[in-house]
């Protein structure tokens, strides 16, 4: 795609659209919103960037050892704040038992682990939605 | 205290596994095959000490987050979910030593680490299916486990292999959203998820709002016998069991449709429980589905000539032997069940290993090509010949017992009609196997000379082969060593 | 018929969920182009998740996100929507592996529907 409108247009819309999944990812555990629809945000964001830009440039952005990378790295973050919760109260996935700050009711620093596991899985979502793009597109491999 | 761990530790060794194998890429492939050995023996004696240990201490229930069990998801150990996740981890065991030898069987050089993968997050999910003691985890570890299993289908790059692994993601998706349907129903009816805690309350919802429960059995019943490959839901599995590489093929057959039976008899003993089974006449269905399975199955593998597909239609009706035991709704036939689905796992690795490795070097699926195939391969035609007189039911293996078994547990309910069936099923299994047999070991002496030509295959392809044919005659031997762990495991079902 | 239309009214939700679902069933089960059936999977999966929604549903409940300030407020029931979520992310990968499935399919046969496909596979294995 060669149009100059359509690119200057995208490259305005991404920082925005990139924020406002940032946005999503921070508040999910006092709002509506999460990890999920934040990373699908961010996601959606890149696949745009390869779809106006082409895949090769969408490639030098997002490689796939990266994408690789950090699917990878969503998950262990995930895990391994399951297995503290093991350590410090016996149970995986423990959150105020296993002794993580509470903080204040309705402020971006509350809820335990809740907002770090939200950045796991917003993390996870978004490389998982751009190595699916990328997938589906590249032909000579599933 | 690490005791009451050891299940999250299981699930949580398998994702480790999974998560190593891509960024171990660059480096040799042994280390990756002796990691997930390793991981793979700690899960087994893991599993094999939880089985000690609900058996003669306590059963384990694992919340998650140490939330109440009402909201929170729950891990239940008893002596149902240990037997099988110990047989499941046994099974694995042996396939995954075998596939380490064959390596080349369809799958590209490049897609070795990803098979093996997929493998440890088949064996998480299923491992998840059976711990878990909630209804919607329990969709969720189905999803992870019909995505994988259709991934490991496809995984061989032949056309074929698309357009099975298509039908069976359909037919799959149709099953998963049905059995999610049932969940709305019963989530609706009495407000849990929670197995223990909906059975506590179904006979109440029953009498409230006997439709939703009704409707909730039907989808439930049907969503996993797609999946379970009951009778008219069957069409999808020779088709996917068949194009497989065959060590997958093995694990299909001999764990994967096992699970869903598993799951249906959960769902069926204790989300419904028997009261409300036998006034909605659900035994009687099934005993129908399963006898109409045992003989189709049968009929449609003599037709076969590739053997991979034979193999494939007689786990159709082989899964009607197992249904027949569940579906008789008491202890002698859910033990007889149990105790074939061991058999059965045992017998069919075995078979699909032995092929697969007589396929692999040979490169040859015809049922006529294995002409003279035992003086050529002496020990996959050996095995073969073991497991399948086993399927038969030939006294001095396994399947003699598990078969003895459903006769007597059939007898007991009075149902001499089935006891018809199984014998007219066992009769049509030795119409297609024996021939194999016959064809292989016992014609013409113009194949003699082919003795000399010994096995070239590698050790770690002989050795769970010949395994597997020793544990086959053992159990039919001594079947009374493991029947205690059958009997505590099924009176979990029944009180 | 004025109750009839009532019980109707009520339940329309549910009466909905299970229309999407059998119409779902339909597509998968009659269509031959397979992209359609990979549509009518994501419909039957939007019935289930309807239905699941509607079960939560509370009538003058507000979204269950705990707020200092205002207190004896009725929330809806937030399980069944954590439930769709996940049901969501199960049938968005589904839908892609089987879209990538389709791709290869074409790849190699040249057509996406299931009639033509089942011709072309049984003349491959007459050939043989």
């Amino acid at each position: 795609m060669n149009d100059i409108i359509i690119k200057n247009i995208t490259r305005i819309v991404i920082p925005f659209a990139q924020a406002y999944g940032i946005f999503i990812i921070l508040n999910g555990h006092i709002s509506p919103g999460g990890g999920f629809a934040g990373g699908a945000i961010i996601g959606t964001s890149l696949i745009l960037y390869t779809l106006v830009f082409g895949r090769e440039k969408g490639k030098k952005k997002f490689s796939h050892k990266m994408s690789e990378i950090a699917e990878s790295g969503g998950i262990m973050i995930f895990v391994l704040i399951g297995v503290i919760g093991i350590i410090m109260a016996g149970s995986f996935l423990a959150n105020q038992s296993a002794g993580f700050p509470q903080g204040e009711l309705g402020n971006i620093l509350s809820g335990g682990f809740i907002p770090i596991l939200m950045i796991a899985i917003g993390i996870k979502v978004a490389s998982t939605m751009i190595s699916l793009f990328n997938i589906l597109i590249d032909e000579e491999k599933v | 205290m690490i005791i009451e761990q050891l299940p999250i530790i299981n699930l949580l060794l398998f994702l480790f596994m999974a998560l190593i194998i891509p960024l171990l890429k660059r480096k040799p492939f042994k280390i990756t095959l002796i990691l997930g050995f390793i991981v793979l023996i700690l899960v087994f004696i893991s599993s094999g000490y939880l089985l000690w240990y609900v058996n003669n201490v306590e059963i384990i229930s694992y919340t998650f987050g140490g939330h109440e069990t009402r909201f929170g998801i729950e891990f239940l150990v008893n002596p149902f979910s240990a037997l099988f996740t110990t047989v499941i981890s046994g099974l694995a065991l042996i396939i995954y030593v075998y596939s380490s030898g064959d390596k080349t069987e369809g799958i590209e050089k490049k897609e070795f680490g990803r098979y093996y993968v997929l493998l440890f997050i088949l064996l998480l999910s299923m491992f998840g299916i059976l711990y878990t003691n909630d209804l919607f985890n329990t969709y969720v570890f189905i999803e992870i486990l019909s995505i994988t299993t259709c991934a490991i289908i496809s995984i061989k790059k032949k056309k074929d292999t698309y357009t099975s692994a298509f039908r069976y993601v359909m037919m799959n998706e149709i099953g998963s959203l049905s059995y999610l349907f049932g969940v709305a129903l019963i989530y609706m009816a009495t407000g849990f998820t929670n197995i223990t805690l909906v059975s506590e309350s179904i006979q109440t919802a029953f009498s409230a709002y006997p439709f939703n429960i009704i409707i909730a059995l039907g989808f439930m019943i049907i969503g996993l016998g797609i999946k379970a490959a009951i009778f008219p839901f069957h069409i999808w599995l020779p088709d996917a069991h068949s194009s497989a590489p065959s060590t997958s093929s093995a694990i299909l057959s001999a764990i994967v449709i096992k699970v869903y039976l598993l799951v249906m008899v959960k769902v069926l003993y204790s989300v419904f429980g028997l009261d409300i089974l036998v006034e909605m006449n659900i035994p009687i269905i099934l005993l129908i589905l399963s006898a109409t399975a045992m003989i189709l199955g049968s009929v449609f593998a003599i037709a076969q000539k590739d053997v991979k597909r034979m193999l494939g239609y007689s786990s159709v009706a082989q899964v009607g032997y197992i249904l027949l035991g569940i579906s008789l709704l008491s202890l002698a036939g859910l033990e007889a069940a149990f105790f074939h689905i061991i058999s059965h796992g045992l017998m069919k690795t075995a078979l699909f290993l032995s092929v697969g490795e007589i396929i692999f070097y040979k490169k040859t699926r015809k049922v006529n090509d294995f002409d003279g195939m035992g003086f050529i391969m002496p020990v996959a035609m050996g095995v073969f010949s073991i497991a399948a007189l086993g399927m038969i039911g030939l006294p001095l293996t396994s399947g003699f017992i598990s078969k003895l078994n459903l006769g007597i547990a059939v007898l007991e309910n009075n149902y001499v009609i089935f006891l018809v069936v199984l014998i007219l099923s066992s009769l049509l299994n030795v119409i297609y196997y024996l021939p194999i047999i016959i064809l292989a070991f016992l014609r013409n002496e113009k194949y003699h000379y082919r003795m000399t030509t010994i096995e070239h295959t590698p050790k770690t392809m002989i050795t769970p082969l010949i395994f597997l044919a020793i544990l086959i005659v053992a159990l039919g031997l001594f079947p009374n060593v493991i029947m205690p762990v059958i009997e505590s495991a099924a009176k979990t079902l029944i009180p | 018929m004025k109750e009839i239309i009532d019980i109707i009214v009520e339940n329309i939700n549910y009466i909905g969920a299970i229309a999407l679902f059998l119409i779902g069933l339909r597509i998968v089960v009659i269509h031959t182009n397979l992209i359609k059936r990979i549509m009518g999977l994501n419909i039957m999966g939007t019935g289930v998740f309807l239905f699941f929604v509607a079960i939560g549903n509370v009538t003058g409940g507000v979204v269950p996100i705990v707020d200092p300030e205002s207190a004896n407020v009725i929330y809806i029931n937030p399980l069944p929507s954590v439930f769709i979520l996940t049901g969501i992310v199960v049938v968005v990968s589904i839908t892609v592996y089987s879209l990538s499935l389709v791709i290869r399919i074409y790849e190699n046969y040249n057509t996406i529907d299931q009639k033509e496909l089942s011709d072309l596979i049984s003349e491959e294995n007459n050939d043989h």
